[in-house]
């Protein structure tokens, strides 16, 4: 029991910092390479706090709120510089993060901070935070999708210069995603310190940030349910396969390189290209006449 | 005395070493119909970019009722009223043409970032859109992916969408373009019949049949400069604005 | 004299870099593709130089093989991966990347063992002392053959056809189409001496270090990234400038820096920081 407790809140922390960073890629279309500093800011902050005597629930969100606000600031670059540069700039905020956590002695340097002190609850407790603020941050996804800020969102990754002309303020937005979405990922950390009671700065890598956007893109990016089927299947992989994990990166890898090629739409896409298949199979002569009408007029 | 609804002061704007638009001075007064005609070149669609704000000048100023908005984002411009429907087609891909004008009709619910996470409700902006589009003659393809769509029905997109942010003033870069004859004699209908609810118009469009018809105003634009405006034949029988157009014949027949 | 010596390092690291960045602005200047997995054929070099001249005893038929395996491996990740997702959005190319190179990396760990492998004789890599300086051989030799070779590289676009061809498709691919340059076999041909030069690369740092490991890779690539965003993004001249530059820069800031941030660190806080000044990067033209 302790196990699939361990798995469950494991996951739980996976699906909250792979939601966000769908708010940041897929719903407001800004590449980020550097989400793990986020979720690493946030980790750091609330056990520094913790340690410090704080209670846990203040510092959780001490730690997103200091996530969110370094968020705005990478976001105000992603109002500088083009796509490909965010790519590259975002990763270099996560190096930039791991090489100034590293040398800081008052944050434990290369060996992290430990003792941590637990957040007072049960470890089924803890499970249940954990899942409970997943669920949270899932309805909130899916509720921005259908508000109208979703609908700003879809213009603004589709094409901001004609979002601008019809009165949508891009910038605001791009920074309204990148502050939600690395606040989400601060308080992903904040957990994720709780938890483990011990952090080290290369938990936090260029690895993570791939490991993140991978559960994104598999799951297909914008889509709320693909990102969490994809974010369960890919943090219980190399749990249901112990044979895999030798060739866990490996796999994963290959994971990432065969979506983008054969299905970019990751698990979403290729379900609802499937569903269409089944749905133009079965009303395949109504179909036709629309086509027909369509094209004559 | 009111201030003209719009007054361009001397714009200049270079691409590279070239003088796109040197010197164009412009006024329009409020509930006008104003066609922007000039050879290929003249900087006619430098001049409306300049307008919405999507080109920066060089040098002069932009006024909106009086008010500077020479450095205003191009966001904050079409929220003061100005919207452009563009010669180059540029529709939401992700979006159906229902929701590409939908979009633009909810204009008040996306200004505020904050505040949009507030609505849900699109019923009202996608009623206003499906008028929009029967106004314009695309309403049997409102729920069509605008990628499936042929360039007439995307040049009308265009115009809905521009259309939907209710603009005091409109700016229209060769909205016939595209289209065959009897569509583009009932689009020019359309865009008058928008003019006479109140919208200031202004017009760049080589169907001079058209122009002729139905704009009240010519402007001509030649080199970046403005070499002639005034009621349409008189400004068509002045020798400068002929000499400009000489080699330009095939469009004026147009 | 340390300043000298510094310097000196410091244009041997960015001579490094510099062979490595030159295939990435080539990619992405044809393609507009961030080519992550190109760091991967770097490593790929390192370990055929070593497990070839180990196997073999000759070092010249070793970069032979590393030269012409690592180009062709080139080629074949644009057939098989970039071409048929050329009409994506950019990011789909790039994450495909890096799902390549985490792959690659994995690979060699799982084919050569995770600890790294040496030459079985040690290349003579004694230091040259004279007048207070000091450099490796290795290092002196990696500077002459960068130099070479890219100075090889640059005279053949002024000079030759098929240079300028390919110098116009790079800068403008559109542009060269429509002259009639074929745009494919110049992807491909970017794609072998982009790679071939990456594996040069690695197996100058082979010798340097006498050690190959399945990460060596990691750190070149993403500051290649660096690099060309620097260089302007699809700018040789830049690139190579912006390499050279950056070698200095670290070499410099791991002295008066080190203490705040680490040697990577300082090279992604030179690039945010120039980006935010400059957003086409240095030498980048809008």
């Amino acid at each position: 029991m302790a196990y699939e407790i361990t798995l469950l809140t494991i996951i739980g922390i996976n699906l909250i910092l792979a939601l966000s960073l769908n708010l940041i890629t897929g719903f407001c279309g800004q590449i980020s390479l550097g989400h793990a500093a986020f979720y690493g800011t946030g980790a750091y902050c609330a056990a520094i706090l913790t340690k410090a005597g704080l209670p846990f629930p203040p510092a959780l969100l001490a730690g997103g709120v200091v996530a969110g606000l370094l968020g705005l600031i990478v976001g105000l670059t992603s109002l500088r510089v083009r796509e490909d540069f965010l790519a590259i700039t975002t990763m270099g905020v996560g190096f930039l993060f791991l090489g100034f956590v590293r040398k800081q002695s008052w944050l434990g340097g290369e060996l992290g901070v430990s003792g941590i002190p637990a957040p007072g609850l049960s470890d089924l407790g803890y499970m249940v935070l954990a899942i409970g603020i997943a669920a949270a941050v899932a309805l909130f996804s899916l509720y921005v999708r259908r508000s109208w800020m979703g609908f700003a969102f879809d213009a603004v990754a589709d094409d901001e210069d004609t979002a601008r002309v019809i009165g949508i303020g891009v910038a605001g937005y791009k920074l309204t995603a990148f502050a939600l979405g690395t606040a989400l990922a601060g308080i992903a950390g904040g957990l994720y310190a709780h938890y483990a009671r011990i952090i080290v700065p290369d938990t936090f890598g260029f690895t993570l940030s791939v490991t993140i956007l991978a559960m994104v893109v598999v799951g297909g990016i914008g889509s709320t349910w693909g990102v969490i089927v994809a974010t369960v299947l890919l943090s219980l992989m190399p749990e249901l396969f112990r044979f895999v994990n030798d060739y866990k990166l490996l796999l994963f890898g290959g994971l990432l390189l065969l979506t983008m090629r054969f299905s970019p739409g990751g698990l979403a896409g290729l379900t609802r290209e499937t569903w269409h298949r089944l749905r133009r199979n079965q009303g395949r002569n109504r179909e036709q006449v629309d086509d027909g009408t369509a094209a004559r007029s | 005395m009111t201030a003209p609804l719009l007054a361009l002061e001397d714009l200049r704007v270079r691409f590279g070493g070239v003088a796109a638009v040197d010197g164009a001075s412009l006024t329009l007064e409020h509930g006008t119909f104003t066609g922007l005609i000039g050879p290929n070149g003249a900087g006619k669609t430098t001049l409306l970019r300049l307008i919405i704000g999507i080109v920066r000048a060089d040098n002069g100023r932009i006024r909106l009722d009086g008010r500077d908005i020479t450095k205003l984002a191009v966001s904050r411009r079409a929220r003061l009223g100005l919207a452009m429907s563009h010669q180059i087609v540029r529709p939401f891909r992700s979006l159906s043409v229902l929701d590409n004008v939908a979009l633009a009709a909810g204009r008040r619910r996306t200004r505020d970032p904050l505040l949009s996470l507030l609505h849900v409700k699109r019923s009202t902006e996608r009623a206003r859109a499906r008028e929009l589009l029967d106004l314009v003659g695309i309403g049997d393809a409102a729920d069509a992916e605008p990628a499936k769509l042929p360039l007439g029905y995307l040049k009308r997109l265009e115009m809905a969408r521009a259309l939907a942010l209710e603009p005091r003033l409109l700016l229209l870069d060769e909205p016939l373009a595209g289209l065959n004859h009897s569509e583009a004699h009932r689009l020019a209908d359309t865009i008058a019949g928008i003019h006479q609810t109140g919208t200031t118009v202004l017009l760049i469009e080589h169907n001079l049949a058209e122009v002729m018809r139905v704009c009240r105003r010519l402007v001509v634009l030649d080199q970046g400069r403005v070499i002639a405006e005034g009621e349409p034949r008189a400004v068509m029988a002045d020798p400068k604005v002929r000499a400009a157009y000489l080699g330009e014949a095939p469009h004026a027949a147009a | 004299m340390l300043y000298l010596n510094l310097f000196l390092q410091g244009l041997a690291q960015g001579s490094i870099y510099a062979l490595i960045a030159v295939g990435l602005t080539l990619v992405y200047g044809l393609l507009r593709i961030l080519h992550v997995a190109h760091a991967g054929l770097f490593a790929l070099g390192a370990y055929i130089s070593v497990t070839v001249t180990n196997a073999t005893g000759s070092f010249p038929l070793a970069v032979l093989a590393a030269v012409a395996i690592t180009g062709l491996a080139g080629m074949a990740i644009y057939r098989l991966l970039y071409e048929p997702i050329l009409d994506r959005p950019p990011f789909v190319a790039l994450i495909a990347s890096i799902g390549l190179f985490i792959a690659m990396e994995e690979a060699f760990r799982l084919a050569f063992g995770p600890y790294g492998l040496s030459y079985a004789v040690p290349p003579n890599m004694e230091t040259i002392t004279f007048g207070g300086l000091f450099l490796s051989r290795a290092q002196i030799l990696l500077m002459v053959v960068a130099a070479l070779l890219l100075g090889g590289l640059g005279l053949l676009t002024e000079r030759t056809r098929t240079g300028v061809a390919w110098r116009a498709t790079v800068t403008d691919p559109p542009m060269a189409q429509s002259f009639g340059i074929d745009i494919v076999r110049v992807r491909y041909l970017s794609f072998f001496i982009g790679s071939a030069l990456a594996a040069v690369a690695g197996v100058m740092i082979s010798l340097i270090n006498n050690l190959v490991e399945p990460t060596m890779g990691s750190v070149p690539s993403y500051k290649a990234l660096a690099i060309i965003v620097l260089g302007g993004l699809g700018s040789v001249k830049g690139t190579l400038v912006a390499a050279l530059a950056l070698g200095v820069i670290e070499a410099f800031g791991t002295i008066y820096l080190g203490n705040l941030l680490d040697r990577d660190a300082i090279a992604f806080a030179f690039l945010i920081l120039v980006l935010m000044l400059r957003p086409h990067g240095l030498f980048g033209a809008r």
